[in-house]
């Protein structure tokens, strides 16, 4: 695995020229667990979006260091972004991962399927393969979506707010099976959260969001409870 | 019975608009598919009328610029598909375009839909050469098949079926999970193009030869049916093209045993289905419950 997945230098990002982050600088390490965390509305999932490639960046530049083009990153998205519209399978979900190194209209194949099975395997869901998606509950949904992105075989794994909307019980399994992942196999992730409460027991490091500007430190010190006090006010529940 | 033997065999009279019509029954729903899943549900309702405009305004602008046009002639029908293809394609990208100001989605539609129904009669009355013949094309007239014209239908309803069937693993992700297709490097305002231009093709070949009504019908009727008995893609997509060649080939039937109008026939049979169908599935959800309390 390269020493240095992600470099942001000077980035600015934004929505229609209009700038929401301005001049980020950071780096991502491999094998690190990373939060990018704020308040609502700080553009914690418009940095995802950045690093993801789904808007332009508006200055400056990010580095990967790995190639995108044959082994792209695994992208967990919210949910509630996907359509229930489409009749599915919890495997042809999980399929779909398998199509990011798979060249230009060439078919599935008995390698994909394995890995695919593979993947449902190792978020525990293997047993649920032929349900339909939409059957499932907010927390298989999100399970799924890991196993989709684990099908891609990524360098780094990066998580829209994971555990949004899903019970506490729940939370708990997702967050434990990215932390495995992430000691167990090796597999760097960046996720956006605002659970700061498990965010501080599961990342290494953390990049907070806030007024346009980001500023990433370690966990003991960015989620330090005197300076949470400082911001937010006692924690309170899971946040 | 011996209708339905007189229909099969291969002597029948009406054997080209027979077989026409099961090629528009099969493929309109299979392209279909993507109009339900992408909810382009109210596009199927103007796009039709925007095609036929295009046939209209063709026509038009032939005569302006060149001379009056034969009819009956395979240059005619190359027009027709021409002006279609053109103002579909353009319209589909326009509203396509717009779409993400939901807001006003329908509003839009209704709009394309008003103005190209307009436009058309408009068309045809500024052309002093349209005729009976003209409107027919311009309503499809699926009855005056004829071989050539049912050769160029099979070979472009084959390629349209044949390109979804080698880029559906494309066609999903750009349409299931859009974000995931660009993080995967996938240019997907081509692939949206790509499927707009065969949405564009399957639309401007439907209206010609069956009208705007079938065309429609077709394109929604049958996917709305099989998406509620369907958990998989694959099984979606073939029931659905499956249960639109059945149904047109009932409505043919129908049509040529009661002496009904074709086109009404075989939409009113598809939509029966579909009322059958989601009747049935309620009733099993109802039964499903009262067995489990």
């Amino acid at each position: 695995m390269p020493d240095t997945l992600l470099t942001l230098r000077n980035v600015s990002l934004g929505y229609d020229g209009q700038v929401v982050l301005e001049r980020l600088s950071f780096v991502v390490e491999g094998g690190e667990c990373l939060a990018l965390v704020g308040p609502n509305g700080a553009g914690k999932t418009t940095l995802l979006r950045g690093i993801l490639g789904l808007i332009p960046v508006l200055a400056g530049q990010i580095e990967y260091g790995f190639d995108r083009s044959t082994s792209p990153p695994g992208y967990v998205p919210q949910r509630d972004t996907l359509d229930p519209i489409f009749p599915l399978t919890v495997f042809e979900v999980v399929l779909m991962g398998t199509y990011g190194r798979l060249a230009l209209l060439r078919p599935v194949g008995r390698r994909q399927r394995q890995l695919a099975a593979d993947c449902l395997e190792r978020v525990g869901l293997a047993d649920l393969a032929h349900r339909p998606f939409w059957a499932l509950s907010g927390g298989q949904k999100q399970r799924v979506l890991i196993a989709r992105a684990l099908a891609v075989e990524p360098h780094i794994l990066l998580l829209d707010e994971p555990t949004a909307g899903v019970d506490p019980g729940a939370t708990t399994i997702i967050m434990d099976l990215i932390a495995q992942l992430n000691r167990d196999q090796s597999i760097t992730v960046v996720l956006v959260s605002h659970h700061l409460r498990l965010v501080r027991s599961l990342v290494h490091s953390v990049v907070w969001v806030e007024d346009g500007c980001a500023s990433k430190g370690a966990t003991e010190v960015m989620l330090a409870p005197e300076r949470i006090m400082e911001l937010f006010g006692p924690l309170r529940g899971t946040e | 019975m011996n209708t339905f033997v007189e229909m099969l065999s291969p002597g029948f009279l009406l054997r080209e608009a027979l077989i026409g019509s099961v090629l528009v029954g099969c493929l309109c729903p299979l392209m279909g598919v993507y109009f339900v899943l992408r909810r382009m549900i109210f596009l199927g309702v103007a796009l039709p009328q925007v095609s036929a405009a295009g046939i209209a305004l063709a026509f038009l602008v032939y005569r302006m610029l060149i001379g009056q046009h034969q009819h009956f002639v395979p240059s005619e029908r190359w027009l027709a598909m021409l002006g279609s293809l053109s103002c579909t394609f353009v319209g589909l990208l326009v509203l396509a375009a717009l779409a993400r100001h939901r807001e006003t989605v329908e509003a839009r539609i209704g709009i394309t839909y008003a103005i190209a129904a307009a436009a058309t009669l408009l068309f045809l009355a500024l052309d002093p050469a349209a005729e009976a013949h003209m409107v027919n094309l311009l309503k499809g007239d699926i009855l005056a098949t004829t071989g050539p014209s049912l050769t160029l239908m099979a070979g472009v309803f084959g390629a349209v079926a044949l390109l979804l069937v080698v880029c559906r693993k494309e066609f999903l992700l750009v349409s299931f999970d859009r974000d995931l297709a660009v993080v995967f490097g996938k240019h997907a305002g081509l692939w949206d193009s790509l499927l707009y231009l065969m949405i564009g093709v399957t639309i401007s070949l439907g209206v010609m030869t069956a009208g705007p009504m079938v065309t429609f019908g077709f394109l929604v009727i049958p996917p709305l049916t099989a998406r509620i008995i369907t958990r998989r893609m694959l099984t979606f997509s073939l029931t659905a093209a499956g249960l639109g060649a059945i149904t047109a080939f009932a409505g043919f039937y129908c049509a040529y045993r009661f002496d009904l109008p074709l086109g009404p026939a075989e939409v009113a049979l598809a939509s029966l289905v579909l009322a059958i169908v989601a009747v049935t599935r309620g009733l099993l959800r109802v039964l499903g419950r009262w067995q489990a309390a």
